[in-house]
């Protein structure tokens, strides 16, 4: 049997040379007029005011940070996944050890999200006598 | 068995060493790579402007070649050959370095993926976990578009990209566990194989063991996280362009352009590859080739995506963000635990 991270790192190789080949053909086949306002990013049509780097809503913060503990979950999940039919199957084991310490594990994180859920963390803050208008972002 | 070494028993050499082995893989990474995006030409530039005219009863693209088939030239010329304007204040190094690294990861995914007639460039012991790995890195080249394009809109964009790959990832990965509680295995070759058998026989017709007919209810769950996970209608949010313009790739111009649009279209068809691999029986099928049946899945799952794209409403960004972590996942966990539940009681 052949090495498969050789293979996939060919296909590494090929995945960076095709959109660099693109790049090389359209450098070849593009104009360049460089031009006094054609840099300005779009604000449709407008002048842009201000600056891009502006204070966001927190609420994507939060979920980045509810996100993590998930993250590192499934990364635990995994390899319980993967030995459980073979465990269940064992004569001296049965379902109770195998599946009793992960129902526990899991219990333990929903507990977690319902905490979360109750302060407020998954649910889009709005400004006051802005209920209708929904989604409120930046 | 990987593409080298069906290659190299071909050439009839024995034992592959590594430098053997890399070439080998390189010739059958060259041909991975053709397929995509010989699939993502067809689908960009032609398909999806067909599908879309089909259901809003227009004809689209009709004027070059065959059934405007050689569109996907004339367009491939016309956008490489755009003049490439990179925007005052652009944080340069991401700015160029986002749509290499969308193009880059979509495609590495294709590297475990079984396309049938013995057409697998790798098959590690981490296949499935490697998958989503890969397809996940594609929220930080959104991140880096979104941010480097000095663009509000583009900002907007990249955070709501990553606010949604983020809420979905964990039930599409804990929906697929699912499915490894049935395997015991993430080599994604084994996860095919065991969807050969046969689950039942109704007058005569053998149905398979695919994973779709034995837990149809992850199947649902993890087409939706799916959809969600490559950005479609209805949770095309991060582009919204009746909202946002285009969102992240809204400064994005010629080649960068072509490669931006690209990526998601690699990804709409990793998608489909993740699909059919875990539910769909891989390249399993009666009659046709394998490799057919495997193209055959992947275009399915873009067709579903271009219906829902002319069918369905966009959902809002809190909207977005409730049905993901008070929905999807509560659904994709109490899914787990059931399946573990049955596997453990019918073992």
């Amino acid at each position: 049997m052949s090495n498969p991270w050789i293979a996939i790192g060919a296909l590494g190789l090929v995945a960076v040379a095709i959109p660099f080949s693109m790049m090389a053909v359209s450098s070849l086949l593009r104009p360049r007029v460089p031009e006094q306002g054609k840099t300005t990013t779009y604000e449709s049509g407008e002048v842009p005011t201000g600056t891009t780097r502006i204070r966001f809503n927190i609420q994507y913060y939060m979920v980045a940070l509810l996100f993590l503990v998930f993250d590192i979950e499934t990364v635990l999940i995994f390899p319980w996944t993967v030995i459980y039919r073979d465990a269940v199957s064992q004569p001296n084991i049965g379902i109770v050890p195998v599946l009793v310490p992960m129902l526990v594990f899991i219990g333990v994180l929903s507990v977690g999200l319902v905490w979360a859920w109750r302060n407020g963390a998954v649910r889009w803050i709005q400004s006051p006598g802005q209920g209708l208008t929904g989604a409120r972002e930046s | 068995m990987s593409i080298a070494d069906t290659l190299g028993s071909a050439l009839g050499l024995g034992s592959l060493g590594p430098l053997e082995d890399f070439l080998l893989s390189l010739v059958g990474a060259a041909f991975v790579g053709t397929f995509v995006l010989l699939n993502t030409a067809v689908a960009g530039p032609w398909a999806k402007r067909k599908i879309t005219a089909a259901f809003t009863d227009r004809v689209a693209v009709n004027r070059v070649g065959p059934f405007g088939l050689l569109i996907i030239i004339a367009d491939a010329v016309r956008m490489l050959s755009k003049e490439l304007i990179i925007p005052d204040g652009a944080d340069r190094p991401a700015f160029d370095l986002a749509p290499l690294v969308l193009v880059a990861s979509a495609l590495l995914g294709f590297a475990v993926v079984p396309m049938g007639n013995g057409i697998q460039l790798a098959d590690p012991e981490v296949g499935l976990a490697f998958l989503f790995a890969v397809a996940s890195i594609a929220s930080i080249a959104l991140v880096m578009a979104g941010y480097a394009s000095n663009n509000k809109y583009s900002m907007l964009g990249g955070l709501r990209a990553v606010a949604q790959n983020v809420a979905y990832e964990i039930p599409l990965v804990v929906t697929a566990m699912s499915v490894v509680l049935f395997t015991g295995t993430l080599q994604t070759s084994q996860i095919v194989g065991a969807q050969a058998e046969t689950l039942i026989t109704i007058a005569g017709v053998s149905i398979p063991s695919w994973y779709a007919f034995v837990n149809p209810f992850a199947f649902v769950l993890f087409i939706v996280a799916n959809m969600a996970e490559v950005g479609r209608n209805p949770f095309d949010v991060p582009e919204a362009p009746t909202e946002i313009v285009a969102g992240y790739q809204t400064e994005y111009s010629s080649v960068y352009f072509v490669l931006m649009y690209l990526g998601e279209f690699i990804h709409i068809f990793l998608g489909g590859a993740i699909l059919a691999t875990v539910f769909l029986g891989g390249p399993a099928g009666p009659v046709l080739p394998g490799f057919v049946w495997f193209t055959i899945k992947i275009w399915a799952f873009f067709l579903f995506t271009q219906w829902a794209r002319s069918a369905l409403p966009r959902v809002r960004i809190d909207q977005l963000i409730e049905i993901g972590w008070k929905g999807l996942l509560e659904l994709s966990f109490v899914n787990l635990l059931l399946t573990a539940i049955i596997v453990g009681v019918i073992v």
